[in-house]
């Protein structure tokens, strides 16, 4: 997958606005929006949030996680653990860069989260590559990664499985063969 | 870099090779030093070093890996196969002892891939063969994966140059999952660009009027 | 050694990175053709004196032939095959009208295979999704808006927009343009995307 998509799929999340104008319910087939009432709080997917945002519609208002302490405890979570610990949003990183890039206004301290959640991804990305040299030199036949987010198996993926099912075959050659194969003619 | 809609046939890696795979057929135009255990006739021409008519029994020549593998009998010998140089017990020993100072590009450049291959042939080492080609794989993954993931716009050509053909594909492969996010960070990704090949052909083009 | 013809064909296909394609090498294939009939002829002669006059002695020499042919015959393969995977490309990455340029590196077979891969494609996306169809080539990357800003890197003349409107497309003009109609010539080069 190209990063885009799976930021394609990020947009689907839901996130809170405060818009300025009103609008009845609307019934789409990916689900009912509205109704929208100047002042007051509704939830949409981010895609409509950063739509409305950009042609100043609304107020986004951050997601819970999003912020500089809660993210600190995260940081320093991820540090202490061998394993990966629980995000609080499966695209925390697609998320960030959305609303950081379209809302940052909206966003107290946003250079302070953007820095925070970039050590997060690279304290996860680390552990990632140290597990993924685990497996290799420990000749796992199957491993299980889990609490990992879309986007960064994607950066890895490639990668990963092209490296097992090398060392899968490379393995494979000294288990004894049955008699030549493929040279029948 | 942009997805390619061109995606080649992959090697096979292992015994097993990808009959259509350029890599694979590559790998088996490696030649390997042999002796034969029969004659054959009328095929004299072949053997650059006599102008007999025959090829006799008990010449050293040096063939191609298909070849070989096309003319080796298990039962009946025509051929035996010497081990290069690289997968015989001096060298392995020199592997054991540190994988990652080997330049395996000019020892191969197809090291994993012709090493599992040999194992074709009953060789009494092919357990050691085997092993050693293994071992060298996981004791240069670390090198491998750290600078396929640091290298992100430094000049990759120092690194990728003493790499096997196919730690070079998996280098690549990782070099281009974080590139790929690097551009999306950067919000480069929704830009929509010109396809790379277009971009070539013109290049070449342009070189082509130059020559 | 037999077969370094074959090898030939397939390093010059290898060293061509990114998919590009060079001009159909008849002559090579012809010399891969001509020394695959000359070691089956010469096999056939041999296995018929090995059978009449029994000369067993004669087999290791015409298995070391067959083995030629065989890979004579996967080189071939490979080399055509690896042609059509890039051929294929082209149709995704210049769309259905491919430069003279391109063109003139394909043999008539190859012209022949895209035209008929190109109308399978045409024929399956007609299908999709209702009477209108869908174009499966557009919108590779999830699109942000329906309207992008595009500047000419050349002259290319008229281009007509959904509603009828034509517009001029001249060197660096720029432009505010539907997305689904750019994308094609924005692969091709002829639009640039100006992100603001």
């Amino acid at each position: 997958m190209d990063p885009s998509e799976v930021e394609f799929l990020a947009e689907k999340e839901m996130v809170t606005i405060i818009s300025n104008f009103s609008l009845d319910k609307m019934y789409l087939i990916g689900g009912d929006l509205g109704p929208f009432n100047p002042g007051l709080p509704v939830n949409v997917p981010l895609w409509l949030a950063l739509n409305l945002k950009q042609r100043q519609k609304c107020r986004i208002v951050p997601p819970e996680w999003m912020d500089v302490e809660k993210l600190e405890e995260i940081r320093e979570q991820e540090r202490k653990e061998e394993t990966f610990t629980p995000i609080p949003n499966p695209h925390y990183m697609e998320l960030t860069k959305l609303l950081l890039n379209h809302a940052s206004d909206n966003i107290p301290k946003a250079d302070e989260i953007r820095t925070l959640v970039k050590d997060i991804w690279d304290t996860r990305v680390a552990k990632l590559r140290l597990s993924a040299d685990s497996f290799i030199s420990q000749l796992e036949a199957h491993a299980k990664l889990d609490n990992l987010t879309l986007m960064e198996i994607n950066t890895t993926r490639t990668f990963l499985l092209d490296s097992l099912n090398s060392m899968y075959k490379l393995r494979a050659s000294l288990q004894p063969q049955p008699a030549a194969k493929g040279h029948h003619y | 870099m942009e997805k390619q809609s061109y995606m080649p046939v992959p090697p096979g890696v292992g015994m097993e090779e990808n009959f259509l795979s350029l890599d694979d057929i590559l790998l088996s135009h490696e030649k390997l030093p042999c002796t034969t255990e029969t004659a054959f006739p009328r095929l004299g021409f072949l053997e650059k070093s006599s102008d007999a008519r025959d090829i006799p029994e008990g010449v050293k020549m040096e063939m191609p890996l298909w070849l070989v593998k096309g003319l080796y009998e298990h039962k009946r010998r025509t051929l035996s196969v010497q081990l290069p140089k690289v997968y015989r017990q001096g060298w392995r020993t020199v592997f054991g002892a540190d994988p990652t100072v080997v330049d395996l590009h000019k020892m191969g450049p197809y090291y994993y891939g012709l090493g599992s291959q040999l194992l074709h042939f009953d060789s009494p080492e092919n357990t050691e063969i085997a092993q050693t080609v293994l071992q060298t794989f996981i004791g240069r993954f670390r090198r491998t994966m750290d600078s396929s993931q640091n290298a992100y716009n430094e000049d990759t050509s120092l690194l990728v140059e003493r790499l096997d053909g196919l730690e070079r594909a998996l280098f690549q492969a990782g070099q281009s999952g974080l590139n790929d996010f690097q551009r999306w960070e950067k919000g480069h990704s929704s830009h929509l660009t010109a396809s790379s090949l277009v971009l070539n052909y013109r290049k070449r083009k342009i070189t082509e009027v130059q020559e | 050694m037999f077969c370094e013809k074959g090898v030939e064909l397939i390093k010059e296909l290898h060293l061509l990175g990114d998919g590009q394609l060079s001009a159909f090498n008849e002559d090579g294939i012809r010399q891969v053709l001509d020394e695959m009939k000359a070691l089956y002829e010469q096999n056939q002669s041999d296995v018929n004196e090995a059978k009449s006059e029994g000369k067993s002695e004669l087999i290791p020499t015409i298995k070391f032939r067959h083995t030629c042919l065989l890979r004579n015959q996967r080189c071939v393969a490979a080399y055509l095959y690896d042609r059509l995977l890039r051929i294929r490309a082209l149709r995704w990455e210049y769309g259905s009208v491919l430069p003279a340029s391109i063109r003139f590196h394909m043999c008539a077979e190859e012209l022949e295979w895209f035209n008929q891969y190109k109308k399978s494609l045409a024929m399956y996306m007609r299908s999709l999704g209702g009477e209108e169809g869908l174009d499966i080539t557009q919108d590779m990357k999830p699109p942000k808006s329906l309207y992008i800003e595009v500047r000419c890197l050349k002259d290319h003349g008229e281009f007509e927009i959904d509603d009828g409107t034509i517009i001029l497309l001249k060197k660096n003009s720029q432009h505010f343009l539907p997305r689904w109609k750019c994308e094609q010539l924005i692969r091709q080069g002829v639009l640039e995307h100006v992100i603001s």
